[in-house]
């Protein structure tokens, strides 16, 4: 029996040790691309819109379906850790995959940064390489790995947790702040995965609308004619009530 | 009865704008035409900055036949081309050349609250525009806190009505502050705000529709709203106000020269006077300093760069930055508290669907001595689009498969924000930093350090928004602290040792320089502050236009 999306149980905050429940409960995506196939929305394709955007945009979006591979700011030392880095901290644990690490290479590599910086902070970019060379002490420090990409997924997470707790320090850590450290790289990574069109797919964004906009404001609906309500992954023919008995 | 018979909101005298636009592009017309003044062209008066304060300046005084040249360190936008409906790739609309932010809780520049190009910020503020209330002009006097201004709400009273027709202005009669009613009628509502309403009314909490300076209808070749979300990434609709299409195409219409990519590196000074000579500028990828000649100079800069451009107008006469003899430019810089809360309910509420800008309360905008702090908050629906969602998420501690989970529930959710006003402190301030910027000139370094009223204000804030969502029915809340606007820096007062320019935002010591912009504010209130600006400028407009030409 699929869940009732009316109820909020799935939420992290409402669950023991603030842990979400494991991503079987959610459908596979059965039109268009999600990061890992996976989302609420399996039936929406915000592609399926991109005929009515303003040309500005639609230029802007697609080139993100066709970021360049090649890498010119990380240097081919820094790309395994990276890698493993920015998939642990967005959950990207199978293809297809959001190329976060090109879009966020590319940014970098343009000098395209936020407009300001800490004064107990380097630069962002320099705080990225500082970040991937601390991430491969503690892999081998604490865990007797080479580097941060050859620890098992469980030891990423257990690290980057420590990360995000600022709980990291000695060697290249203490050269920044490192809670400061987390949030310079988690606002570059959300900001590349959630720019996106398969990340919308998966959390059902109706995406640009210039020049049509949006109409249905609610309360008799909040569906536009191309968007498609929340769904799980229950089989309307095998969940049917008359073939229960 | 005549007035009855006639739509939508009546437009302002003395500015054609809206009939100026082209309703089938959304370019600034008249760059084509545009008057070109010589360097060497001592013109009336030079603007830096082409933002809510200068576009406005400027207008005015070029109505009454001034010879008018605003620098503007960004780009001349073209909209069709320029802007997108889409986060990430609006990045060039904010100032994100480097500052450097310290203190004990420094602030987050860029996209937050800083424009770049013309048009300025308000080419990406959300559209609130609530007026300041009566008593933020005189704060010292009714709360023993902040500062008084040199003028009062009656000085500004006549130009924030000007300026509310000339947006237009939409919103509820305002039962707030000056009790007004406004030009355009309401927005319908979303239902992601009609959820935070209703908890609201549970609770006793006053809430309007409004006031956002977003057309509800037609206004001369202005379009109506298409609710499409995206007011925060640029209007490529002309539905949202900014002076991109509220003042500058009537300037344009009058000889104003937009000079557009040009960084003012200092204001000149001829020694001997201690007089005003000009602005020297550097335009984008090219070294040669210029001056344009200039009776009359107004800095426009906003709350960072004005103070940055006083403090690198350092020169023999005043060696320590135009206008700081008495060591005043920069000090005084407020921000708001913005914190803001998001539940979740259990049907879809879609909220990126309509302004991000709905409903607003500001009953809690004066002090009330129960509260146990001075000064208030004022209460706003808001509605993050996916990274700006995303950034919400992570504030209240999840990454990976738990900001994942919670991503997927977006269309859940609604989300809730204050503005608090946090006071002035003589060391919330910007300097000059150690590091430079492309241009050879030193880059602002901004500190900010909340004080005990300003935790308290922010703390209570917090529950009476947590309170709303639950009355509301949320299922679930997630909070994120963050700061938004920027006033102060150069501000108004009475004396060179307590403030930056006189009550005619004149520059201290110096007869022919004047600041238009937020940073003239000596307090913030709990409005978002366009409106203010805008109004500060048009008062200052009409000041320097009544004795004609210089």
């Amino acid at each position: 029996m699929g869940r009732d999306l009316s109820k909020p149980d799935h939420l992290p905050n409402l669950r023991p040790g603030r842990e979400p429940p494991h991503s079987s409960w959610l459908p596979l995506q059965r039109r268009g691309i999600t990061p890992q196939m996976i989302g609420r929305y399996p039936d929406y394709d915000v592609l399926d819109s991109a005929d009515t955007w303003d040309d500005a945009t639609a230029k802007v979006v697609n080139a993100r379906l066709h970021v360049p591979t090649e890498l010119r700011f990380f240097s081919v030392g820094e790309v395994a850790t990276l890698r493993a880095f920015c998939n642990v901290c967005v959950a990207q644990d199978g293809e297809p995959r959001v190329p976060v690490v090109e879009m966020i290479d590319e940014r970098l590599a343009a000098g395209r940064l936020d407009g300001y910086q800490y004064a107990d902070m380097p630069d962002d970019r320099d705080t990225w390489h500082v970040v991937l060379a601390g991430l491969d002490e503690v892999a081998e420090a604490r865990y007797g790995k080479a580097t941060f990409a050859a620890c098992e997924l469980e030891t990423q997470e257990a690290i980057v947790a420590q990360l995000a707790d600022a709980q990291l320090s000695g060697g290249s850590w203490d050269s920044l702040n490192v809670k400061r450290a987390w949030s310079v790289c988690m606002r570059m990574i959300l900001a590349a995965f959630y720019a996106h069109p398969w990340a919308w797919n998966e959390i059902g964004f109706g995406g640009p609308a210039y020049p049509r906009g949006y109409m249905r404001l609610g309360p008799i609906s909040t569906l536009e004619p191309f968007e498609r309500p929340g769904a799980t992954d229950e089989d309307p023919v095998r969940e049917a009530p008359e073939l229960k008995g | 009865m005549k007035r009855n018979l006639l739509k939508g909101s009546v437009g302002p005298k003395d500015n054609d704008s809206r009939f100026l636009l082209d309703v089938h592009r959304r370019d600034l017309p008249g760059e084509d035409t545009m008057v070109r003044y010589d360097d060497a062209d001592e013109v009336d008066l030079c603007i830096v900055g082409a933002g809510a304060g200068g576009s406005v300046l400027a207008q005015r005084v070029a109505r009454a036949g001034w010879r008018v040249v605003i620098l503007e360190v960004g780009p001349f936008w073209h909209p069709d081309e320029d802007w997108v409906s889409d986060e990430a790739g609006s990045h060039d609309l904010y100032w994100t050349q480097k500052r450097i932010i310290g203190g004990t809780d420094p602030i987050e520049m860029g996209k937050n609250n800083s424009g770049r190009g013309v048009g300025g910020s308000m080419v990406h503020y959300a559209g609130y525009c609530p007026r300041f209330h009566p008593s933020d002009f005189h704060t010292q006097t009714l709360d023993g806190v902040g500062a008084d201004w040199p003028i009062a709400y009656e000085d500004l009273r006549a130009h924030y009505e000007t300026v509310e027709r000339e947006l237009p202005v939409a919103g509820q009669d305002w039962p707030w502050g000056y009790p007004h009613s406004y030009p355009f009628s309401p927005h319908p509502i979303s239902e992601a705000a009609s959820v935070m309403w209703r908890g609201a009314l549970k609770l006793g909490i006053t809430m309007r529709v409004g006031p956002v300076g977003i057309v509800n209808g037609t206004f001369g070749n202005r379009p109506h709203c298409i609710y499409r979300g995206y007011c925060l990434q640029g209007c490529k609709v002309n539905a949202k106000a900014s002076p991109y299409v509220t003042h500058l195409p009537d300037a344009l219409a009058h000889h104003v020269e937009i000079r557009a990519g040009c960084m003012a590196a200092r204001v000149e000074i001829d020694q001997p006077s201690g007089q005003a000579t000009g602005v020297t500028y550097l335009r984008e990828g090219d070294a040669v300093e210029r001056l344009q000649r200039a009776k009359v100079v107004a800095v426009a800069g906003y709350s960072i760069e004005t103070p940055r451009l006083l403090l690198n107008s350092a020169s023999g006469r005043f060696p320590r930055g135009l206008g700081n003899n008495e060591d005043q430019v920069g000090r005084y810089v407020m921000v708001q508290g913005a914190s803001q809360t998001a539940g979740r309910f259990p049907d879809e509420l879609r909220m990126y669907k309509a302004p991000p800008p709905e409903v607003s309360s500001e009953d809690f905008y004066e002090t009330d001595p129960s509260r146990g702090f001075a000064r208030g908050f004022s209460i706003q629906t808001v509605s993050p689009l996916p990274i700006g969602w995303a950034e919400h998420v992570l504030a209240d501690g999840h990454w990976g498969r738990a900001l994942r989970e919670y991503m997927r529930d977006y269309n859940h959710w609604a989300c809730i924000g204050v503005l608090n006003e946090l006071l002035p402190q003589p060391d919330n301030r910007v300097t000059l930093a150690e590091e430079k910027d492309p241009y050879g000139l030193p880059v602002a370094r901004f500190d900010f350090s909340l004080g005990d009223n300003d935790k308290a204000n922010i703390a209570y804030s917090t529950k009476v928004i947590t309170d709303i969502l639950h009355a509301a029915g949320a299922q679930d809340v997630l909070t994120i602290h963050r700061y938004a606007h920027l006033v102060g820096g150069a501000r108004m007062g009475t004396a060179p040792d307590n403030s930056v320019i006189d009550a005619d935002q004149r520059l201290w010591g110096v007869p022919n320089v004047y600041v238009c912009d937020g940073s003239v504010c000596p307090t913030q209130g709990s409005a978002n502050p366009a409106l203010t600006i805008m109004a500060l400028a048009s008062r200052l407009g009409a000041h320097l236009a009544r004795n004609g030409r210089p």
